[in-house]
C-alpha cells in the first residue's frame, strides 16, 4: 500500500533524503508532498535515477509526487545541463585558477591537490562550476583535466562559463565539461544544498 | 606497487621538484597521504615505470637527497599500503 511522506516546508535536501529513505526501505510506491518547484525537480531526477515512474499533481501550491517502481533507470544527460540540476548535495564554484590568495605556484599546487582529493572522495559534488580565471583549469591544466574527467565519469556535472572562455580566447580549447551560461550556473547554485566557493 | 610518490621536507622543495620534472615524465600533484604524514604537504605522484627518470632528475638537481623521499603505494582506501624505499 502506498504511503504518504509530508515534506512540505522542508528545504533541500530533506525531501530527497526522505524519499531516498522510502526507496531504501523497499517501497514500491509512495507519495511525497512538497511545496516548492526545486524539490519537484530534485525528486523528478531522483525518481528517474532510481527506477521509479513519477506522476506530479499540483493543487494550491502543494505538489504531490506519486512514485511507482518501474525498474527503468534513466541516467542524466550531460549534454542537457539545464535539466540536470540535482539540487542536492553540493556545488563547487571555481572562480580562479589558483586556490587561495598568495603565491601563485603554491595556489596552483593547492588547487590540483584539492581536485585530486575530491576525485578520490566518496562524497562527490553534484556539479563543479568554472567562472572567470577558473575556466583555465578545464582547458589548459593537464592534471586538472584528468581529475575533472574522473569526476565527470562518476556523474559530476562540469559546467564552464562560455563568456569567460570567450574572454580568454579559450572557447576552442575546452577539454572537459559543458559550455554553459550564467542562467544555468545560477540555477545549479540555487538548487544545491550548499556551494563551496574556491 | 600501483604508483610512486615523492614527499619533500619543504613546500619550496615540492614546487622546485615540479620544475625539475617538467618534461621528464608525467606527474601529478597530490596531498601527502595520511598514512605517511599527518601534516599538510605536497607530494608528487608518478607511474612506477618513470621511477628511474624521476630519481635521476632529482639527483641531478640542487635538491639534497635528505630533502625528499620515495614511497611505493599499493591499493586504496582500507587496503592502501605505503613503503619507503631508496630508488
Amino acid at each position: 500500500m502506498s504511503h504518504l511522506i509530508d515534506a512540505k516546508g522542508k528545504a533541500c535536501p530533506i525531501p530527497v533524503v526522505l524519499a531516498k529513505g522510502a526507496i531504501t526501505d523497499g517501497a514500491d510506491a509512495f507519495t511525497i508532498e512538497v511545496d516548492n518547484t526545486t524539490a519537484v525537480e530534485n525528486l523528478t531526477r531522483l525518481a528517474a535515477s532510481q527506477g521509479y515512474g513519477l506522476a506530479v499533481r499540483e493543487s494550491g501550491g502543494i505538489f504531490a509526487l506519486d512514485f511507482a517502481r518501474t525498474g527503468a533507470v534513466v541516467k542524466p544527460q550531460a549534454s542537457a545541463p539545464a535539466e540536470t540540476c540535482t539540487g542536492c548535495g553540493y556545488a563547487v564554484l571555481v572562480g580562479r585558477d589558483t586556490l587561495g590568495a598568495g603565491d601563485r605556484a603554491l595556489g596552483t599546487n593547492l588547487m590540483r591537490m584539492f581536485f585530486y582529493s575530491l576525485a578520490n572522495s566518496c562524497d562527490l559534488p553534484a556539479c563543479v562550476l568554472f567562472l572567470n580565471d577558473g575556466v583555465k583549469l578545464p582547458t589548459l591544466d593537464d592534471q586538472m583535466v584528468e581529475h575533472l574527467n574522473a569526476l565527470s565519469g562518476k556523474g559530476v556535472e562540469i559546467l564552464v562559463c562560455g563568456t569567460c572562455l570567450n574572454f580568454y580566447g579559450l572557447s576552442e580549447q575546452l577539454r572537459v565539461g559543458t559550455v554553459s551560461n550564467m542562467f544555468d550556473i545560477l540555477s545549479r547554485m540555487q538548487g544545491s544544498g550548499k556551494v563551496i566557493t574556491l | 606497487m600501483d604508483y610512486c610518490i615523492v614527499t619533500f621536507s619543504s613546500t619550496y622543495g615540492a614546487i622546485f621538484a615540479q620544475k625539475v620534472l617538467d618534461g621528464v615524465c608525467s606527474v601529478q600533484v597530490m596531498p601527502v597521504l595520511r598514512e605517511i604524514s599527518a601534516g599538510c604537504g605536497i607530494a608528487v605522484r608518478f607511474a612506477p615505470e618513470s621511477l628511474g627518470a624521476v630519481a635521476s632528475a632529482l639527483a641531478a638537481s640542487s635538491l639534497a637527497p635528505e630533502e625528499y623521499a620515495f614511497y611505493a603505494v599499493t591499493g586504496a582506501g582500507t587496503t592502501l599500503r605505503t613503503e619507503a624505499f631508496l630508488p
